[in-house]
Formats: structure tokens, sequence, C-alpha cells
């Protein structure tokens, strides 16, 4: 088992990042029927960890019986049946899923779901507590229309289910929806905490930790503890006992988009851009999301650039994350911003050097 | 009459003709004989109308003998209402049979190809009939090139009979109902033509069916062959064919009309263009006839205006003539067809004389301004092909008008050396989406190697597109109007974009043009993450779904790293190597796809 499940706290008292907020949510179910739960963050803040918590203080040990299935749904929808078929993760009082994973039928999954959980209501052995979670992944993915049916839904089976939903960005949630939830908001851990949370598990697993160490890998991670905690058990695979100046391992995909930006640096040309559409495509073939590439490559050409241009490049790149976000095919808008950026880089170039 | 309604020429005008050749406009056979010569007044009639136009008839061929059979048939149907008197033609007739050659000089099909087909006939006639073991000759070539015209011209030169196979029509359902009340089985189109060649080959030609010429020879046409849907039917047909060409020993002309321009995702011309093969493996001659030569074309144009004297322009003929894209039997119809307007004409042929030539020529092949010529279809790579060598005029005529919308330097561009984007699209039967990806994986290599700058506008008028093309996706699905025009804005965005953002064109050279690899792309990627979402599950006991995009760019690689690759049930490589195998599946998929699409189209026919 990776570290990352190992030493996830199970209850909201093991909570070591966040103890404030997981203090919170305890009071609140305790005392009473809790509402809708949003939770927003950055990734690896933590905000899984305080669900699968949240939902072990309700429901009990329960809660942590899962059993994973591919479900298929026959959705009606007018005139022609729609086949879904979706991953979810299920104990007998919750259902966890991600209904962006059906694309753009998800609004179909988001109601029949919820349609269905009200209907098979769980009884409790006390006759209490008559109400299942969903867990829904990603809302913010979610298509405009799914969000909508999502809000509708939510309200005509309220008394039977609740709905603890998960995103990185709440801006991307729909205000009707951000309304009827209450919203938590999960900070990503400082450095300190991560710190924290290393040298503990260093501890647990009786590592000698040289002083520093962990500090270097909490600022690597870039304030996200699961990517830090990933980076410490790397470290520990590759090389024990540590050493100082240990090179910590980056992550494939980065390596290979700095690759990419250091080829848009090197040479500007309509060939050269269709190499780097065959690099990108090698990464969009391994699931790395598009938004990511293109937040990276930016992160790895500003690294390179002169300061006067900056500016400019990063207005494109929002230009063409947004335009990203409105499209279809993500490479079409990729591929126009390393076009820009190379023009605007050649034309510096020729400006300065002549 | 019987389920077949073929019409039958019958001999009732042999005797005041008298003339040694005569034709059988279609195979009969003797059971389903059906005539109408009992009710041809012809003997009657015929005096007149050869009287009418005596100078025209003493040369008459076989081929008009007919014509003038059916044109007595009209004049019975029609009560009689033609005038004896009109010199000119009545506008009943076609031109087009009006026309047809009657000698070898007026075929407007090239010297040499009527020489060969010539000598090809006459060799198989004259000598035994055991000297050649092949009998067959192909003619292909698209439509209107005068294949049949051409062997029928032969024929009666060198005095042939010729014995045409005509498919029969079609049964409608109604009919058939009938027919099998009234206990006649029903046969399908392709059977019959099957027996017909098996008698053939059998038995020669049936002699009883040309009663009292048993000396001279006979040329077995097929002019039509069977439609064949399937892939089932299309393999009796061929055997069918291929055994006619091992065994025949009558001279046999199969016409096979080319379908060049037709959509590439129709069988149809993949399979005649096998059919031939096969054919002429088994050791049949071909001749394969080109479009007419704009010149052959004009030529007989104005022959016709002359005889039928009527004063077209030869500029007017010229453009006819071009704009029929060397199919003749299209022109003479155009022609027919603007000399019934002779006002029209005179006001096209004094405004097109106006303006300057290069105008004129610009208007050309503008297929709206002109009341005839062919709607070309494109395939959907010529058009892109248009699109991406962006062919453009050496210098900007309009430019030095001042009448013309002034843009700044950079935004002007030469004019195009095509029609509309727009028009070429419609043509194309292009669908937007796949018009844009293709246009995104090939324009770069159409873009010279210093232009920056234009890749960048070519991308970032491709983005624009794909913007447009996705906002449909949602809410305006429903409503088809919405989409339409959403659609055809991209692909006009994606296309405009395009020629526009390709100011410099790299020198003109062949560049093959790829499949849209995002395709690929976008399906191998979405069975990775399925793949990657399942090993997590396997390869580390969780109680918590992880997201995709976590899964991918944290959870994978430090597995690859930690070494749980082995554990999985199915190891598969991150980055470089991955890419290659899958590809390697996927194009397997796809002609297993297309197999067994095929053999799903497999209906009998009915």
């Amino acid at each position: 088992m990776l570290w990352v499940d190992k030493y996830r706290p199970k209850t909201l008292d093991q909570v070591m990042v966040h103890q404030e907020i997981a203090q919170n949510l305890k009071k609140l179910v305790t005392e009473q029927d809790c509402p809708h739960l949003l939770f927003y963050g950055p990734s690896g803040a933590g905000k899984k960890t305080l669900i699968m918590a949240l939902l072990r203080q309700i429901f009990g040990t329960s809660a942590e019986k899962v059993k994973v299935e591919n479900r298929n749904w026959k959705v009606d929808a007018g005139s022609r049946t729609i086949d879904l078929e979706l991953t979810t993760l299920s104990s007998n009082n919750h259902v966890e899923l991600t209904p962006s994973d059906a694309g753009f039928q998800d609004r179909y999954v988001v109601q029949e779901i919820i349609k269905e959980m009200a209907k098979n209501r769980p009884i409790d052995t006390k006759g209490k507590k008559g109400y299942k979670v969903l867990v829904l992944n990603e809302v913010d993915k979610l298509s405009r229309e799914a969000q909508h049916s999502l809000r509708r839904t939510m309200e005509k089976y309220s008394a039977s289910c609740r709905l603890i939903l998960c995103c990185n960005s709440s801006s991307k949630v729909t205000e009707a929806i951000r309304s009827r939830c209450l919203n938590i908001r999960i900070n990503a851990p400082s450095e300190e905490e991560t710190v924290k949370v290393l040298e503990f598990i260093g501890k647990k697993e009786n590592l000698q930790l040289p002083p520093g160490f962990a500090a270097r890998i909490a600022e690597k991670s870039n304030r996200n503890l699961r990517r830090a905690i990933l980076s410490f058990e790397t470290c520990r695979v590759q090389q024990y006992p540590f050493e100082n100046n240990q090179a910590i391992p980056p992550m494939d995909w980065e390596e290979y988009i700095s690759e990419i930006a250091t080829d848009i640096m090197k040479e500007q040309s309509p060939k050269r851009l269709f190499q780097v559409r065959g690099k990108v495509y090698e990464l969009l073939i391994n699931c790395i999301p598009p938004e990511i590439v293109l937040k990276r490559l930016l992160h790895e050409l500003l690294k390179k650039l002169d300061a006067e241009l900056k500016h400019e490049v990063c207005h494109w790149a929002a230009y063409y994350e947004h335009r990203m976000h409105l499209g279809q095919k993500a490479i079409f808008h990729i591929e126009a911003f390393v076009a820009k950026f190379m023009s605007i880089y050649k034309g510096f170039l020729i400006a300065t050097f002549g | 009459m019987g389920k077949k309604n073929t019409v039958v020429i019958s001999s009732s005008d042999d005797e005041d003709c008298g003339r040694p050749s005569r034709v059988k406009r279609s195979y009969e056979k003797p059971k389903s004989r059906s005539s109408f010569a009992s009710t041809n007044p012809s003997r009657a009639k015929k005096p007149r109308i050869s009287g009418s136009r005596s100078c025209v008839s003493k040369s008459l061929s076989n081929v008009d003998e007919i014509r003038l059979a059916f044109e007595d048939f009209n004049e019975v149907l029609n009560g009689f209402k033609v005038s004896s008197g009109s010199g000119k033609s009545n506008l009943k007739e076609l031109w087009v049979d009006k026309y047809k050659p009657r000698s070898l000089q007026e075929l407007a099909v090239h010297k040499k190809k009527v020489e060969e087909v010539k000598t090809w006939l006459e060799e198989r006639l004259k000598t035994p009939k055991d000297r050649f073991n092949n009998c067959v000759l192909i003619i292909t070539g698209q439509a209107g090139v005068g294949k049949s015209a051409t062997v029928h011209v032969i024929a009666s030169h060198i005095g042939a009979h010729l014995c045409e196979w005509n498919t029969p029509t079609p049964t409608i359902w109604q009919e058939h109902v009938h027919n099998s009340s009234a206990g006649i089985n029903y046969t399908s189109k392709l059977d019959e033509f099957e027996n017909f060649v098996e008698r053939v080959r059998k038995y020669g030609l049936i002699w009883s069916s040309f009663p009292g010429e048993r000396n001279s020879s006979i040329i077995l046409v097929i002019d039509d062959l069977p439609v064949t849907t399937g892939r089932m039917a299309f393999e009796r047909l061929k055997t069918c064919l291929v055994l006619l060409v091992r065994s025949t020993q009558v001279p046999t002309v199969i016409f096979v009309t080319d379908y060049g321009n037709e959509d590439s995702s129709d069988n149809t011309a993949r399979w005649l263009e096998e059919l031939q093969l096969s054919l002429q493996s088994a050791g049949a001659s071909k001749v394969a006839f080109n479009p007419i030569t704009t010149n052959a074309v004009k030529k007989t144009l104005t022959r016709i205006c002359r005889e039928e004297q009527y004063n077209v322009t030869a500029e007017h003929i010229d453009q006819i003539a071009k704009a029929s894209g060397g199919d003749i039997r299209h022109a003479i119809t155009s022609l027919q067809l603007s000399c019934l307007k002779p006002e029209q004409v005179l006001n096209m042929s004094l405004s097109d004389s106006a303006p300057s030539h290069t105008k004129e020529e610009a208007n050309l092949y503008d297929g709206f301004s002109l009341p005839y010529g062919r709607d070309e279809t494109l395939t959907l790579f010529h058009a892109l092909g248009k699109f991406l060598h962006n062919k453009r005029e050496a210098e900007n005529v309009a430019a030095l008008d001042q009448e013309t919308f002034h843009v700044q330097e950079k935004f002007s561009r030469l004019p195009l050396k095509m029609d509309a984007p727009e028009k070429i699209l419609c043509q194309a039967h292009g669908q937007a989406r796949p018009i844009a990806d293709f246009l995104h994986e090939n324009v770069l290599d159409f873009l010279s190697d210093e232009a920056m700058d234009d890749a960048w506008s070519v991308t970032s008028y491709l983005s624009d597109a794909d913007v447009l093309l996705a906002s449909f996706r949602g809410m305006l699905a429903r409503h088809n109007e919405a989409e339409n025009i959403l659609q055809s804005a991209g692909a006009s965005v994606a296309v405009r974009g395009v020629l526009f953002g390709n100011s410099h064109p790299s020198p003109s050279r062949w560049h093959a043009i790829r499949k849209p690899k995002l395709w690929q792309i976008e399906q191998s990627s979405s069975r990775n993450q399925k793949e990657m979402i399942r090993r997590r599950y396997y390869a580390c006991n969780i109680s918590s779904l992880p997201e995709a995009s976590v899964m991918a760019t944290e959870y994978s690689p430090v597995l690859k790293w930690l070494g749980y690759r082995a554990s999985c049930p199915k190891t598969h490589d991150l980055l470089m190597q991955g890419t290659d195998t899958q590809d390697e599946n996927y194009e397997k998929m796809g002609i297993d796809d297309q197999e067994s699409e095929i053999s799903d189209d497999e209906i009998e026919d009915w």
C-alpha cells in the first residue's frame, strides 16, 4: 500500500492539517442532520481525506467497507435510450462517483443515480438516519446542463439523500448549487504543515531524516500534500539512508513538458511546431489533462523568458486556456498558444539580435 | 404485359426499308415478347418523315432508324400533332438523340480510340472464332464520352448486328404483389442477367431472334451492368462475367462507366475497378475513353447549330463546351436548352463580351451564373488539396480597381485561384468537424519554414473554428438549424483561416495528406484512462475514487518508479513506447470494422 493511503487519517480526530475544519465537521454531524456540502480547494489539500473521515464519522466503520463496481445504466431520454457505463464506489450508506467521466452525457448520470438512491432508502437499525450520502467528484467539470439537473434533483430528493460535492474551483460551479450547499474551503497545506506530516510518516516508518530534507520535498511539491508524500516514498525507494543533497525525482510528464519548452525556445518554425504537436499528443495519450499541460508549459517557458515578454505570454496563455474550455479539442488551442509564443519569441529575437 | 417491360422494336418496318443491318434495341426473351408493333403505323408515317429529311435519310444508320420508330410511336401517342411542314426540329425531340453520330467522322471521340475499337471488332468478326482466346472488350470512361455511340457507329459501319443486354426495369412492390397473385415467380435482376450470360456462353446468341439473317455477324453489347448491393451480389456478378470472358464465342463489348468524382465512401467505384481488373486478367481487352476534348465538343456543337440554323456565338459555345467537362451529351442538352430562349443567349453573350478578359474567365467556371454546367462534385481530398495548396493569382487585378474595399497591407491577399471556399465545401459534402481536423493535421506541412506568424494565425483560426464547432454540442443540439449554421460557420472559419493565414505558402510540391492523428489519440487516451483507473484499484487497496487527472499526473509516475507495474494485470508502458503498438491495434481494428461492415451489408438482393 502506498504511504499516501497508509497514513491517510481515518477519523476526523486523527487529521493533522485542517484540524479546525475537522472539528467543526464533527460538531456538525454529531449534533444534527448534515446539509449538502461542497468541498473545494486545490489538489492535494485533503478534501477527499476529510470527506472520507466525515463519512466514517456519520456511518461508523461500515463506510470503509466499499466495493468497486462498473455500473451500467440505461437512461430513457425521450426517443432513445442511452447506455452509460460508470465506475462507482459504494458502501451500504454511500455512493461515490465521478459523473464527468461520462462526458457530455453527465446530466443523465446525475439525475438517474440520485433518483435510484432516493428509491431505496436505507433504514438504520435504530430507525434513524434514513439517508444516503452521494459523493460526487469533479463537480466543476460537469457541464452546465448537468449542473442544472443536479440543482433540481438536489431539492427534490433532499429528504432521502445528502450530497457531498468535491471540486477544485468553486468558480466553475453554478451559483445555484453553491447556495444550496455548505461551502467548505480546504486550503493547500503550508510548507510547515507538509514538513510536519512528512516527519510524522518518517517516524512511523523508522526513517532517519537528514535536517532540511523534508523541507526540500515540501518545497518541490508545491504545497500539494499528496505529492509530497508520494515523492517522499519515491525517494525512499530510490535511496536509503537519505543524503542531504539527494535529488528529488521529478514527475516524468513534467520533465517531458520542460523538454518541449526547450524545443520551443531553440527553434521557432512550423516544422518545430509540428514536432511539438507530436509531443503534446504523447502527453494527452497518457491522460495528462490539457489544462495542466498548458499551465505547466507556460511555467516552464516563463522560467526561460525575458522579463519584458512575460506579460504578453501570460495573456495569451490565459486566452487560449479559456478557449480550451469553450472548445472541444484541446490540441487546437494548445497548439495555437505554442504558435503564438513562437511568433512572439521569434520577433523578439530578431528585434534584439538583428 | 408480363413483368418485363422490355421494349422491343420488332421488325415491322423490314419491308419498306430493306436495309441490311438492323438493331435489336434490347435482348428479348421469346416468352416475354411484348410488341407494340401492331399499333405502330410506321408504314403510314414513314414516307412523310423520310421525305422531310431526305438528305439525311440516305445515310440513316440503324441508330437513326430506331429513333424514327420511336418518333412514330410518339406521334401516334400525341395524336398527330406534329405538323410535317416545320422545317426546324420540333422541340419534343432531344438533340442528343437527333444528332447521334451516324458516321465515323461525326464521332467526337478521338480518332485513335475509335480506330482501336474498330480494328478489334473487325478482327474478331472476320477471322475464325477460335483464333482468339479473348472475345471481350471493356470500354471504360466517364459518362457521356461516347462509349455506346462509338460502338453503335462502328457496328453500322462494318455491318454487324448489335445485340444488347438492357437491364430490365426494377419491379415495384405493387407489381410484385400482382405478379405473385398471378402465379409468376419473382426473379432477381441479377439472376436474370446471370441466366442471360449463361445462355450466351453455352449456346451463343439465339439465332431465332434474327430471322433470315443467319449469315451476318453479331456483336453482343452489355451496356448496363446490373446494380449490385453488397459484397456477395457483386461477387456473383464478377464470377458470372469472368466466366463469360473465358468462354464466350461471340464478340462482346462491356461498357463500364467511371465514377471518378464520386464519393470515396461509395463502394461502387472500387468494385467496378476490381471488376475491370479481374476481367482483364481473365483475358479481356480494355480501351479507356478519355473525356472529350473541348475542341471536339465545340466542333460538334457548331455543327448542330449550323444544322438547326441557330445563331449562337462562338464564345457561347466555348462556354458550354468548357462547362460540360468532357460530357458531350450534357453539352448538347445544354445547347438545346440555351437555344430554347434565344433572347437569353443574346443577353449573356453581350454581358460576357463586355468585361475584361480575366473576369470572363472567372465567370466561366462559376456554375451559379450559367444556366447550364455540371455541378461538379469533389472528393474530400481534392477539396483539402485546394485549401492547403492555397493557389493564388500572381497579381491582384482587383486591387487596381478604385472601387474595391481597401484593407491594410498586411491583411490584403491576392485573389484565390478557386471558387469560394464555401462552394468547394459544399461540393465536397464536407462535414465541418472532419474538415477542421484534416486541416489541422496537414496545414503545417504547407507553410514555409520561416513563416511563424502565419502558423500562428492559422492555428488561431482553427482554434476559433473549434470553439464554434463545440458550442452546439450542448443545448443547441436539439435545434437543427442553429446547429447547421454553426457547423457551416465553423467550417468556413477553419477553411478561410487556413487560406488567409497561409500568406507565404511553401513552394508547392507533393505532400501526402495524412489522416488526423488526433482521432487515434482521442481513442487511445480514453482507453488509457479506463485502464489507469482500473489499475489503481488493483495496484493498491483504496477506499476512495481517484480523479483521473490526479491519477495521471501524480500516481502513475510514482507507481512506475515503485515497480507496481509488474503487479498489474496488464502492463502498459508510459509515454513513448505505448503509442506505437496501440496505433497498430487501432489500425487493425479499423480494418476489422470495415470488413464487418461489408459483411453486414450483404443483403440478398430482392
